[in-house]
């Protein structure tokens, strides 16, 4: 954990000078005598940077007495970018083809990856949940949900 | 003076109330625990029924949906983590500890009847001390409303229980990203990169959603664990034992206090008043290291604090007309409606309603408790359906939820990015909560500072000068220093037992 400590430290301090950058280009618009746009961020970063040094002091100095399993395994890494694709992708397909026609196939994708097989049971969930979010947000609160362009 | 009080409360009795308050209780326990319904969304939806119903029925339909969306919200917070409100947030805490522990009826149980206790407390200062609470809570100025903000976010430390800094760093991280979108007081774009979308800013439902829920699906994706605990055919008991709410009397007590006092204080918000409480609990607390892995007043003190929100928050808006939050100005709205100016005439012109306000809202808290209760044996049920069937209902519930917040998918991006943070955060030992307060929090405490400082010229003594500030300030800095302080002391009674971490 040490040796994540010190990289940890080390991007927050990188995070904090891109900030800063972004910070001092910030538009001059305020009162005369008051505060401008750019005081929070720069009390923000300030604090960053000293919580940053913090830390990296704290585990050179006194190490880390932390336990954590730190390391994403080869599943885990691709749990995520699956699930950061099949979202984007079922975003923008529902802005083309409507939450009716993609929400079941979004959530058999997700519940053949999750490990249901059982296929009876998959169709009649897809279906049966599509529908009832369609009932409660659009029918009942009078949510809009996308209906896609070619619909 | 009893005259209109009971004709008050024969006419909340007539069945139309009271099937008002039932239905009005029914639809806010959906709103409140379906992750994006907000309690406001649902009061909008509402308010139109009312144009033609009489002003109680209408306050008693209204009433009854704002007592159960705080309670629905703590439903999903402790069953699955995923708090349907902000004001459930520190419900989730305890309360999925419990769920993990199979003792997801008694935490119900626990929070239902810790509601309907904050409530009725609510109540009894509402219909006996408003004119003074009104009174105090107007003395709330900037300078005030900023030193409240301040006390709230140094509940920060004591989250950090692996490594304070950590938990700073998170808050601070956490207040970095709320600086996205326009500038509070001038309308400045700052960190908006072009997009229009971060112009109106972070919001901070999607954020709670995503730190909360998707860490959960990656882990279930992966198969690491079963993420939702699975729940036996048999349900063990729902109510607390008797002595299990003596014990938690204080606990409640406390919640309740808190729960109504920053209520009352306009523009201060539930969420403060939830950590306050769930902070003051553990600190006066016999069990105090017991807290965040699953105790019962750990569930009590924020759920007995966002229902007598409720009662606070009625306060300044029955005896002076001014709303304290987006819910209260609904209801302003729907009496406004209705003919009837909220303010110091109202008690005056038209004595009966107000009482039938009071009683409505007694019964909206007692229908609360019965339906939930009698309920919770449905809602427990949701962990018993299989975790390839829940989790990806859970996942497209939070696409849509975030959604239909402003009917945007930057919402629904956001609440992904969140998600993915929070993954790494927690395998690098960064707590969520202090992130999700700093997310909460922060824009008031911006907000609040700068304009505190137009108001004194730039004279910072300001925060010095007004006695209230000056008291929220010194205990801010108690609770920033004494987790540091009893931290260190642990630390070194550890060094002389052994050495707890060597530099490797």
């Amino acid at each position: 954990m040490r040796v994540v400590n010190i990289i940890l430290g080390l991007t927050l301090i990188l995070f904090g000078g891109f900030y800063s950058y972004l910070t001092l280009h910030l538009p001059d618009r305020n009162l005369p005598n008051t505060l401008g746009s750019a005081f929070m961020p720069w009390v923000l970063v300030t604090c960053l940077y000293i919580l940053s040094a913090l830390l990296l002091l704290q585990t050179i100095y006194r190490g880390s007495a932390e336990s954590c399993d730190y390391v994403i395994s080869k599943k885990e890494g691709s749990s995520i970018l699956f699930l950061v694709v099949l979202v984007i992708v079922y975003i923008k397909a529902m802005a083309y083809f409507g939450f009716l026609l993609v929400t079941p196939i979004f959530l058999i994708i997700l519940m053949l990856s999750i490990g249901a097989r059982k296929w009876k049971e998959v169709l009649l969930t897809s279906t049966l949940v599509t529908f009832g979010i369609y009932l409660f947000f659009q029918k009942v609160f009078q949510i809009i949900l996308p209906a896609g362009k070619f619909f | 003076m009893s005259g209109p009080i009971f004709s008050a409360l024969f006419d909340v009795l007539q069945y139309q109330n009271i099937f008002a308050v039932m239905f009005g209780v029914i639809f806010g326990l959906f709103i409140g625990s379906t992750p994006g319904l907000t309690i406001s969304l649902g009061m909008v939806l509402l308010l139109p029924l009312t144009f033609k119903m009489p002003a109680v029925t209408a306050v008693c339909l209204l009433l009854g949906l704002y007592a159960s969306g705080m309670t629905g919200g703590s439903i999903s917070a402790i069953l699955l983590n995923i708090p349907g409100t902000p004001s459930a947030s520190a419900t989730a805490i305890d309360g999925y500890a419990m769920t993990q522990k199979g003792k997801a009826g008694p935490a119900l149980g626990t929070a239902v009847v810790s509601s309907f206790f904050g409530g009725i407390f609510g109540l009894v200062c509402l219909s006996l001390a408003s004119p003074l609470i009104a009174k105090v809570a107007l003395r709330f100025g900037a300078p005030e409303l900023f030193a409240l903000v301040l006390m709230g976010l140094t509940l920060i430390c004591s989250f950090g229980q692996a490594s304070i800094i950590k938990a700073l760093i998170s808050g601070v991280l956490g207040l970095i990203i709320m600086t996205a979108g326009l500038d509070p007081m001038m309308g400045t774009p700052r960190f908006t990169f072009g997009s229009v979308d971060l112009q109106a800013g972070i919001s901070f439902l999607p954020a709670m959603i995503g730190l909360f829920a998707i860490p959960q699906i990656i882990l279930g994706l992966s198969n690491k664990i079963r993420v939702i605990p699975a729940y036996g055919s048999r349900i063990e008991r729902i109510l607390p034992r008797f002595r299990d709410l003596v014990k938690l009397l204080k606990t409640m007590l406390i919640g309740a206090g808190i729960g109504t006092g920053i209520g009352a204080i306009p523009g201060a918000g539930g969420p403060i008043a939830v950590f306050l409480s769930y902070d003051y609990a553990r600190k006066t607390s016999r069990n105090s290291r017991e807290f965040g892995s699953g105790t019962l007043e750990g569930v009590a003190a924020p759920e007995s604090a966002n229902n007598a929100v409720a009662g606070g928050a009625l306060i300044p808006m029955l005896t002076l007309g001014i709303p304290g939050d987006p819910i209260t100005a609904i209801l302003l709205g729907a009496l406004i409606i209705q003919g009837l100016i909220p303010g110091p005439m109202l008690f005056i012109q038209s004595a009966q309603f107000v009482y039938s306000v009071f009683w409505a809202f007694l019964l909206a808290n007692l229908m609360n408790l019965c339906l939930t209760l009698s309920t919770i044996r449905l809602w427990v049920g949701v962990l018993k359906v299989p975790q390839r069937i829940l989790l990806p209902i859970i996942l497209t519930l939070c696409v849509v939820g975030t959604f239909a917040l402003r009917n945007t998918f930057f919402d629904t991006g956001v609440m992904l990015c969140f998600g993915l943070l929070a993954y790494a955060m927690k395998k690098y030992g960064f707590p969520v909560v202090p992130m999700l307060l700093a997310i909460i929090l922060g824009p008031q405490l911006e907000e609040h500072l700068r304009m505190s400082l137009i108001i004194a010229q730039g004279d910072p003594m300001i925060f010095v000068k007004h006695p209230i500030s000056l008291v929220f300030i010194l205990i801010a800095v108690g609770s920033f220093v004494s987790p540091l302080i009893r931290r260190r002391k642990k630390v070194s009674v550890d060094d002389d037992e052994c050495r707890i971490d060597t530099p490797r």
